[in-house]
């Protein structure tokens, strides 16, 4: 039975292959470049890789090939092929995958998966086989200690993320604009780890919070949370949240009449449907690393293809990283070709200038990009902190809700 | 913490409001479950559709979110009707040991599960989808709660009420309700079971999905949000006894009450441990539920 399936495959294979290379004209018949990766297209994890890294992924390849494909170095360009499956939100699923592509597909580069969990699972198995993999979506921070010297992250780390927080809510406290900060985290992982950075941080800036409560996954009423904090007199709220937790706590402040001078959450907030389901959610503060008004090189022209070819605006957070990680990939390949250790080496070593500003590694962890507030404010989600990246200043206390 | 009067009518209101949805969404697995051992784990999956729909409607077309259920309650009654006739009916006839029926309504279920979410997410993408509707503060006996989750709990309790006084006086009503006591008893006295167990077949779908057009008002929509709710209404079922209406209505309820209870009293994360306790207890107390025969 096995060997008559190997035969099918075969002859299909075959038939690809012929198909491909009459396809290939097209291509002015060079052999693509093959990239493997997994996204969850089903499952919790399909909300944010569906926002975050799928259209990233296309727009490049899409614009690449328009091009005529992947400059290679010695080799001119090559369309991009993309190797990829749904892996269901399933963390086995990806490790297969990605195990497959290593050993069975042999792709030419690898692109992760959406998460920190997921960038997690299949960090190790990237790692092994000698493939860089740049993740746009994980936070935590454990990557450093995981010793995977293939693996780079781009985004914020908790440390840094928490460390902006607390500086502009030592400034408005400094201001007399807040008096009363409260803490609700998501009890997982990242909600956790969120949680203990914030401490760290608050303690640092001589802030204290007067409440953390936290939240189970996949909650449904937080109007308990919410009435508290209320009657605790807190006029900042700091939500340490995943999309839907993000979403369900914003209605409800409106729901049981609660509306702090300061409303700050983490992700979900950057999310266009986040603005445009609140009605602009004037005022409403969140993690930041990006908007189209920054000053990095080619900024407004990623946000217009994306808008072009998705027809949905970027994300204000990570989507510009997402980006940004293949626009490093591509540089790598266009200098150093696709040999993975010599594009580890120019990683490693490179200053890159990117969408979403310049950036650097060490020890795998993007040093250059700081931890960033940002403000819906007109339908622009304006950095308001640190102060040398904003591109707006804060408003509190916030407008009521609309 | 002081058990104010202020916390208790959050307590009282909080547990009823997520109570009355509890008790809809299981009263319609406890009439798929209680008369024809059609354990429907795609049961959430109807009101995820049932949510989308009215998503959908409100969104497009600007209905009413309340105007809808008179769509997605007939609409799914009718989709319940055709999936009986096309694929339980098959697999439930011939009248074999229940166990055997159970568990090959089980796998048809895991397949339908399947089906419907990835239909939904060919329709509707896994992007998160919703939308405000009395988004508003009510204010009452001292404390406030959102007018939009009042109005929801309000309609599934006069629905499940409605469906009680259904069973009890119609004729319809009654032929269900000998079903459940007695199938062979019912059979003799020349009940028709196939017609009745595609009645109610419909009837259970149609709760499912009326349940979810409230929750749309609510929370969210990703075509995964189905799936928790078949296992807390299997909670009340188990709760309440199985076949017995009035059971999953007060078992819906009290399982709306220690949940709240144990967030205002301890913490949200407290909620899925306190729910399991109670169905534990009642596992070890009373095996057939608090109203079970």
């Amino acid at each position: 039975m096995s060997m008559k399936r190997r035969e099918f495959l075969k002859t299909t294979a075959g038939a690809a292959a012929a198909l491909g290379t009459l396809r290939g004209r097209a291509w002015g018949q060079a052999k693509p470049v093959r990239i493997g990766y997994t996204l969850s297209a089903t499952g919790p994890y399909s909300v944010g890789a569906g926002i975050t890294q799928g259209p990233n992924y296309t727009l490049w390849q899409a614009q690449a090939n328009a091009k005529g494909g992947l400059l290679v170095k010695g080799q001119g360009r090559r369309p991009i092929e993309f190797i990829s499956i749904d892996d269901r939100s399933e963390h086995e699923t990806a490790v297969r995958f990605y195990e497959k592509l290593a050993t069975d597909d042999r792709v030419d580069l690898m692109l992760p998966p959406w998460g920190t969990a997921m960038n997690f699972a299949v960090a190790p198995v990237a790692n092994k086989y000698g493939y860089p993999l740049l993740g746009p979506t994980a936070v935590s921070n454990k990557i450093k200690d995981l010793q995977l010297p293939y693996f780079y992250a781009l985004l914020q780390q908790p440390d840094q993320i928490m460390g902006a927080f607390a500086g502009i809510l030592k400034e408005l406290k400094a201001q007399g604009k807040i008096s009363k900060i409260a803490i609700a985290y998501v009890n997982d992982l990242f909600g956790i780890e969120l949680n203990a950075s914030a401490a760290t941080a608050l303690k640092e800036a001589g802030l204290e919070a007067v409440d953390v409560k936290s939240y189970p996954l996949g909650v449904k009423d937080l109007s308990p949370v919410l009435k508290g904090f209320k009657a605790a007199g807190v006029d900042a709220f700091v939500g340490l949240t995943y999309p839907p937790d993000n979403i369900l706590a914003t209605s409800q402040a409106k729901e049981v009449d609660w509306n702090p001078p300061v409303w700050l959450a983490a992700v979900g907030t950057a999310f266009p449907f986040y603005r445009d389901r609140f009605k602009g959610a004037e005022g409403v503060m969140g993690i930041a690393g990006w908007n189209p008004k920054v000053k990095s090189a080619g900024a407004k022209e990623y946000f217009d293809a994306h808008v072009k070819k998705h027809q949905k605006e970027p994300d204000r957070w990570a989507s510009a990283f997402a980006y940004a990680s293949l626009q490093i990939l591509e540089r790598c390949v266009a200098e150093v070709g696709l040999d993975r250790p010599k594009i580890k080496a120019m990683v490693d070593s490179t200053e890159f200038q990117t969408v979403a500003g310049p950036i650097r590694f060490v020890k795998g962890s993007n040093v250059s990009t700081p931890g960033m507030v940002g403000q819906w404010q007109k339908g622009e989600f304006e950095i308001v902190w640190p102060k040398g990246l904003a591109t707006g200043t804060p408003v509190v206390p916030k407008p009521a809700w609309a | 913490m002081g058990l104010s009067p202020t916390l208790v009518v959050d307590i009282v209101v909080g547990g009823l409001i997520t109570g009355g949805i509890y008790a809809l969404v299981a009263l319609g697995l406890n009439l798929q479950y209680g008369l024809m051992r059609v354990l429907n784990v795609a049961h959430g999956e109807f009101l995820m559709m049932g949510a989308y729909l009215t998503y959908s409607l409100h969104t497009a077309w600007g209905v009413n979110p309340l105007l809808t259920l008179l769509i997605t309650g007939p609409a799914s009654f009718g989709a319940g009707l055709v999936l009986h006739r096309l694929l339980y009916a098959r697999v439930l006839a011939g009248g074999e040991a229940a166990e055997a029926l159970e568990s090959r309504s089980l796998l048809l279920s895991f397949g339908l599960l399947f089906v419907l979410q990835n239909a939904a997410l060919l329709l509707w993408s896994a992007d998160l989808k919703g939308y405000s509707y009395l988004a508003v503060p009510l204010r009452f006996l001292g404390s406030v709660f959102p007018a939009n989750r009042l109005v929801a709990a309000a309609v599934a309790l006069a629905v499940s009420l409605a469906f009680y006084v259904f069973l009890q006086r119609s004729f319809l009503g009654k032929a269900i309700r000998a079903l459940m006591q007695d199938p062979e008893g019912a059979q003799l006295a020349g009940i028709d079971l196939s017609r009745v167990h595609g009645l109610c077949f419909g009837i259970g779908i149609a709760m499912s999905a009326v349940t979810g057009s409230l929750i749309s008002m609510l929370f969210e929509l990703t075509p995964f949000i189905g799936l928790p709710y078949t296992v807390t209404a299997l909670v009340v079922v188990i709760l309440g006894g199985l076949g017995n209406v009035v059971g999953s209505l007060l078992g819906g309820l009290i399982l709306g009450l220690v949940e709240t209870a144990s967030v205002y009293l301890a913490a949200s994360d407290i909620r899925l441990i306190a729910s399991y306790a109670v169905l534990s207890l009642i596992l070890i107390l009373k095996p057939s539920g608090l109203f079970g025969r």
